[in-house]
């Protein structure tokens, strides 16, 4: 594995990095609202998936607290851009949107930090159930700050606005005839930031530290004997990995253009877990195919049911879309767990590699 | 260093690529334009000749399943009325149901698809969901009934909160337990609710109410996660209160009143219009809940003496004879009903547009589908309407519920300042 993953990236990958990112490029002129807001959520959810699969697959760490630290970034964001509200009561720094964004990020890597005396000391499962205490404070802490949080109405988001240029629908924005507006404007936002998110973490995940979080999961006390600070890398994979899900949550906010607590619950931290697991554990390019996979199948499944086959009309009674769509969900999870131990990802790599095998075999 | 060149050049050329290919016609580039009709009517998003489209942004799957199942069977019926009759303005009524699960994020990419393609959404379950593309309703101007009653939903010219807010039930009802002679002054009312909106508005108005009436209130905030009631039965029990009220659930409902009466509690306990539904009669809670337990609710029941309400029974039961006559059959069969006739309005004014919709629904300030709940929809930042029936269940009515007290508005409920946005 490592040998292969250390290997510079063949043309053909190259080709098809560049295909990927033509086609991401051009959606935008093409594509209905609606995909383009499904696409905005499955970008932020990648970036939040990677951040994930560095703590779960790469250093072996369990999480079910991520959703937390998305609401962070969230909400750090909403609390720091906006302007304080006296008539709803609600509190705010009205700062630059931009230096709110990183500002949010960075309360979010140290809410990691916080924690991470915790995350340093626990290892696994461990800590997925010290984790998923953070769920509940988060809920609780959402619902109830009203001032900051805006209580179970949640807060209008500010628009993000980067020297003069504004994220919103107004004022609108016409390229090769066609209008941009908020999503479209977003789209590109998003694309960036996920190339650069996942740049990052392949950088670190194939560096120094990569090999170490490698070693630390999978045998710790080699780890330690070989001169790797076990708890430090723990503490500060935590943190990163909260900073990636704080940028996630800044994203999201900016989709959603409304926060709403009810959204950061278990169930999305489940999300995330599927999404890396689904994709393939410890690898940027599975935690993308995993998050993209998880948040567009449902909303896919519903939009186009009218043309699936065996699938009833919503409310007509039968099996209707979002039931198939979480019943072939579920189907999936098995189906990978069982089957495909290295998720989507390791699938590709053994196509790869038994490719590669046949032809050597051929010429000779 | 050589691959970080070779790529970035590769995603060069790619961006090029993409440019060129973009600037090729692509059909969002024409935009939407507001077109008119053979008949001369303007008309909005999701209207043609033919037909009308409407969105129903419901959850089949989720928490809310079997409400959410109620309320989109009784639109589809009365839309399929409607179309039995000639439809609207001549044009068929189309729903396009989309199912987001209670989950905020698919409520929003649905809400996205349906602001394409409808005119306006006479069903959206779930104040977080609405809550959530809240400012999108207000710059797309999309009609919309949400099905949640919460005053934080209060405010907006295109949202129309149809009934009571859960405050305005819960003051009714207070103040119908001390006509009832069932507490009086000084005694102690134990709310237990949910933490968020629905329950922090209900709450609202019992303090509203109890402050007024010279009672005290103990508050008992619950998750929708807590399913078994047995502490908080100790802490009212252990509080001595001499009412209960309830904003949660059915299953908190039916937990709750189970192991309070097991207990030898006899207090009556009043909830509101979501704790209750007619599954609860199938289950052990049963006979805890026939005796002393009533249900504040703007909507009439299914066995209320209306000859609009026994035609939709006859109707619904015939259409889907295995589903339950719950409070979400009257409710959607209710929504659509006011979003038709707005259309209707509208098509008479010959603007079909979205803002042709919401004006049409606007003037309308005394609005009666013989359902039981005449509404005025003139204003928006005050409910429709604060009567409030008291409805008991009963295993042997339609629907599982029986009036005990014929829609009122009491005189606090009519002095109430209703808060607006929030709760």
């Amino acid at each position: 594995m490592s040998s292969l993953s250390r290997s510079r990236m063949s043309p053909l990958q190259l080709a098809g990095l560049a295909a990927v990112l033509a086609v991401m490029v051009i959606l935008p002129f093409y594509a209905e609202p609606f995909l383009m807001q499904a696409g905005l959520f499955a970008m932020a959810a990648a970036i939040g998936a990677i951040g994930l699969n560095l703590l779960t697959g790469s250093t072996g760490q369990l999480s079910l607290g991520h959703a937390f630290f998305l609401a962070i970034g969230a909400y750090g964001y909403v609390y720091f851009a906006a302007e304080p509200d006296s008539a709803h009561h609600l509190s705010g720094w009205g700062l630059p949107t931009p230096v709110a964004a990183v500002l949010a990020i960075a309360l979010a890597g140290v809410a990691g930090g916080l924690f991470s005396p915790i995350a340093g000391r626990l290892k696994g499962t461990y800590l997925g159930i010290a984790s998923l205490a953070l769920i509940f404070i988060g809920q609780h802490i959402l619902h109830n700050a009203h001032a900051v949080t805006g209580g179970s109405n949640g807060r209008e988001v500010p628009p993000l606005e980067i020297f003069g240029f504004v994220f919103a629908d107004t004022p609108e924005l016409v390229v090769l005839q066609v209008p941009f507006r908020a999503l479209e404007k977003l789209w590109f936002l998003n694309l960036v930031l996920l190339v650069a998110a996942a740049w990052i973490a392949r950088g670190i995940l194939r560096g120094r530290p990569g090999r170490a979080m490698n070693t630390i999961r999978d045998h710790e006390i080699a780890a330690g004997v070989m001169g790797v600070p076990v708890a430090r890398y723990r503490g500060a994979v935590f943190v990163l990995s909260s900073m990636y899900a704080g940028l996630a949550g800044v994203l999201l906010a900016l989709a959603f253009q409304r926060t709403v607590p009810d959204y950061f619950g278990f169930i999305l931290s489940l999300e995330y877990l599927a999404m890396i697991v689904i994709g393939g554990l410890g690898t940027v390019a599975g935690s993308i195919v995993g998050a993209v996979l998880v948040s567009m199948l449902p909303p896919l499944f519903t939009r186009y049911s009218d043309a699936l086959p065996l699938i009833a009309a919503s409310g007509s009674g039968g099996l209707d879309a979002a039931q198939a769509s979480r019943i072939l969900y579920g189907a999936v999870v098995i189906a990978v767990i069982l089957f495909l131990p290295g998720g989507l990802m390791g699938l590709w790599m053994r196509l790869r590699t038994s490719l590669a095998l046949r032809r050597k075999v051929r010429p000779s | 260093m050589k691959s970080t060149l070779r790529s970035a050049a590769v995603s060069l050329v790619a961006l090029a690529l993409a440019a060129t290919a973009a600037g090729c016609s692509s059909d969002k580039a024409t935009g939407g334009s507001e077109a008119t009709g053979p008949d001369g009517v303007k008309q909005g998003p999701g209207v043609t000749d033919k037909t009308i489209k409407l969105g129903i942004a419901t959850d089949l799957t989720g928490v809310y399943a079997p409400l959410g199942k109620s309320i989109t069977q009784a639109q589809q019926l009365y839309y399929e009325e409607v179309n039995q009759r000639g439809g609207v303005c001549g044009r068929t009524i189309e729903a396009v149901v989309r199912d987001h699960g209670y989950d905020p994020q698919k409520a929003v990419s649905i809400y996205t698809e349906l602001n394409n393609n409808v005119l306006a959404i006479p069903h959206f379950l779930g104040s977080p969901m609405v809550s959530a593309v809240k400012q999108r309703i207000e710059s797309d101007k999309m009609f919309t009934i949400p099905s949640a009653w919460t005053t934080a939903l209060l405010g907006s010219k295109y949202i129309q909160v149809t009934g009571t807010t859960y405050d305005v039930d819960m003051i009714n009802g207070v103040q119908w337990l001390m006509d009832k002679k069932l507490i009086k002054k000084g005694d102690k009312l134990g709310h237990v609710y949910f933490e968020g909106d629905y329950g922090g508005s209900a709450l609202r108005g019992t303090k509203y109410a109890a402050e007024q009436l010279g009672l005290e209130v103990f508050e008992l905030p619950i998750k929708p996660t807590d399913r078994d009631m047995k502490s908080q039965v100790a802490a009212l029990a252990k509080e001595k209160v001499d009412a209960i009220l309830l904003s949660a659930g059915p299953q908190q409902a039916a937990s709750l009143a189970g192991i309070a009466r097991s207990q030898g509690m006899k207090q009556p306990i009043l909830g509101s219009n979501s704790a209750y539904s007619p599954q609860l009669l199938a289950t052990p809670a049963k006979p805890a809940l026939v005796e002393g337990f009533f249900i504040a609710t703007a909507g009439a029941p299914m066995s209320a003496d209306l000859p609009a309400i026994k035609k939709l029974a006859e109707a619904y039961s015939k259409k889907y004879p295995k589903d339950p006559l719950d409070s979400g059959v009257v409710n959607g069969y209710g929504g659509a009903s006011i979003v038709v006739s707005a259309l209707e309005k509208a098509c008479a004014n010959k603007d079909l547009t979205r803002e042709g919709l919401i004006n049409a629904h606007r003037s309308e300030a005394n609005a009666d589908d013989g359902l039981g709940t005449p509404m005025n929809f003139t204003y928006f930042d005050k409910p429709a309407t604060r009567k409030t029936y008291i409805i008991k269940p009963d295993e042997k009515a339609t629907g599982g519920a029986v009036i005990v007290e014929q829609a009122f508005e009491s005189e606090l409920a009519k002095n109430y300042q209703v808060p607006v946005g929030t709760f």
